[in-house]
């Protein structure tokens, strides 16, 4: 029961980065594969404050949370005028560099010795995990009720127009690079935030839980899912990671001689599966594609 | 001083898995203008292939280099006929088509771990004999992959910039409709680029093999620093993708040799980041 709450919350982060993934690729068209940098800063940047320094969670994680921010304004400043391939290659070579340096600098990380433990930052019992499950029930769902006022919102027409036609927004003296700025800086500062988070159900961090395989994870949710839809990116990680990770990895009865194989097995079908999707549905399973006519008009008041 | 004999001397000598997978993925990228991740497979499989030859079947570590490239170069054809050309016709974009290798590369990937296991495998060299030079020593493997790793380049430059051959994918690669238009047909072109390109990541793949082994997330490990290297020398440039990477080489065993490799690998990457803002702040 323990597990599955955990595996349940674990399902949470990830719905979490799937809506923020959303806001930067679906809605703003900026193609970030460096999420796993972003959010594997907030947990390692969250676990060093609290057992290295000492630091109370919630200031560790308020800390770490600027931290990311400041890093994600400097990134954004970098490279966020540059084109789709541009960007997409620097936040893979930024989440490179995380990794890299969590394995070098062992003074602060542990390098691949590994991190821990951090504690929860109430401790109430037998309760404890289901409450923490609950906050980031509530924390996704403010998540969504948010996106959803932002899809309604002049903001969010700014930003379909500046993911649909960058040139011709600007043209209408719209500042899409301040946009597309304050926006990356704030999502990614979540995606760190969301690390955090995940840095108390993990306990004990060691480098190879940040590979590139939870990037993918997330990208092929959004992209099984329809980029265009939060609901659809939910879905998406209910598919991929609620399914494989969750029913496969821990319920399906597999003989120890091939359960070492089942993760590789994992990635190997995710790879099958963001290939069939973007071949035969590339609009995503919900498949709505004219998703961005139907809503409603903007509240100009 | 040693510093610099030493780091341009190693540079060199390491660099060469780097130069052919460079001067391989730069093609893909000049001529069909979407970056590739499942060119790292190429390499992975490319030394697997070598290895299936020559440990599996006892083949001459030579000798298995020839048939390990050739069906490098199939695989990377087969990616293109089977799963890239489609995607073009169907007007996938650029980052849809790079998220669409990433899939691919994962799929072969880890189907390769499904197939023969995640752990290392040691291709049976042919005795290692040491050279010394002015006091830095370099093993005939180095020396040999070194010398192919030169043929290899010159036959490449010599195909793109004075064939007329090379001619031709320049055109396809600067205007289709134009090339189509003068009577080239980009079917052929683009499968016989694809296939070069293949045995260029095959061949970097087997000789990666020697200097360490053959593992799966050897094309992986290697991918980002030569789209790196690519995107430095510029699209599509053989001659810049060639001195880029040794310039890759020779900077990554200099920081190696004053500090520790992994280093090495984030200053790369930080350099990398800058760079691409130096050029986006130089075109607007």
């Amino acid at each position: 029961m323990a597990y599955l709450i955990f595996s349940i919350s674990l399902l949470l982060i990830y719905m979490g980065l799937a809506q923020l993934l959303h806001v930067q690729f679906g809605m703003l068209g900026i193609p970030n594969f460096g999420v796993v940098g972003f959010w594997g800063f907030g947990m390692y940047g969250v676990a060093v404050f609290n057992v290295q320094f000492g630091w109370p969670f919630l200031f560790a994680l308020v800390i770490t949370c600027l931290l990311v921010a400041i890093l994600a304004y400097g990134l954004g400043m970098l490279i966020l005028r540059l084109e789709g391939q541009a960007i997409l290659c620097a936040t893979l070579a930024f989440s490179a560099i995380v990794t890299l340096l969590v394995i070098t600098e062992k003074w602060l990380t542990f390098g691949v010795v590994g991190l821990g433990t951090i504690q929860y930052p109430v401790r109430i019992g037998a309760a404890t995990e289901i409450i923490y499950f609950m906050l980031l029930l509530l924390i996704i769902g403010s998540f969504q009720l948010a996106i959803n006022k932002l899809h309604q919102s002049r903001l969010g027409r700014l930003t379909i127009a500046i993911r649909d036609n960058e040139e011709l927004a600007a043209s209408l003296g719209k500042d899409t690079f301040k946009t597309k700025l304050i926006l990356f800086t704030l999502t990614s500062c979540l995606m760190g935030m969301l690390g955090g988070l995940s840095a108390p159900l993990n306990q004990f961090l060691t480098p190879n839980m940040l590979v590139p395989g939870v990037t993918f994870a997330v990208w092929i949710a959004l992209v099984l899912g329809g980029k265009e839809n939060t609901f659809g990116a939910m879905l998406g990680v209910f598919i991929t990671f609620g399914l494989f990770d969750i029913l496969v990895e821990t319920y399906l009865p597999v003989s120890p001689e091939y359960a070492v194989m089942v993760p590789n097995f994992k990635l190997f079908l995710y790879g099958a599966v963001l290939v069939a999707v973007l071949v035969y549905r590339p609009a995503g399973i919900l498949n709505n594609r004219q998703a961005h006519t139907r809503w409603p008009n903007a509240d100009l008041s | 001083m040693w510093l610099l004999r030493d780091s341009v001397f190693i540079g060199v000598l390491e660099a060469s898995p780097l130069i052919l997978a460079a001067m391989g993925f730069t093609l893909i990228y000049y001529l069909n203008g979407f970056i590739n991740f499942a060119y790292g497979e190429s390499i992975t499989y490319g030394a697997y292939f070598a290895a299936l030859f020559n440990v599996s079947f006892g083949i001459g570590f030579y000798w298995s280099i020839v048939p390990a490239a050739l069906l490098a170069g199939g695989l990377s054809v087969a990616t293109y006929l089977f799963l890239f050309r489609p995607a073009f016709k169907r007007g996938v974009k650029p980052t849809e088509m790079i998220i669409l290798s990433i899939g691919l590369s994962f799929m072969l990937r880890y189907g390769l771990i499904l197939i023969v296991g995640a752990e290392n495998i040691y291709l049976s060299e042919p005795p290692v004999a040491y050279f010394n030079f002015l006091g830095v020593g370099a093993t005939n493997l180095q020396l040999i992959a070194l010398v192919l790793v030169l043929v290899f380049a010159f036959n490449l430059y010599w195909i793109i910039y004075r064939t007329g051959f090379g001619e031709v994918i320049r055109a396809l690669a600067n205007n289709e409709q134009l090339a189509m238009v003068s009577g080239i047909n980009p079917h052929k072109v683009s499968v016989s680029v694809w296939f070069i390109a293949g045995v260029a990541g095959g061949l970097s793949g087997v000789f990666s093999g020697i200097f360490a082994l053959a593992n799966p997330l050897m094309g992986w490990n290697v991918i980002l620093i030569t789209i790196m290297v690519c995107i430095v020398a510029g699209v599509g440039s053989v001659r810049g993708a060639l001195v880029a990477s040794v310039v890759a080489g020779i900077l990554t065993a200099a920081i190696t040799l004053v500090s520790k490799p992994l280093y090495a690998e984030v200053i790369l990457l930080s350099a990398f980041v800058f760079v691409l803002w130096y050029r986006g702040r130089r075109l607007t």
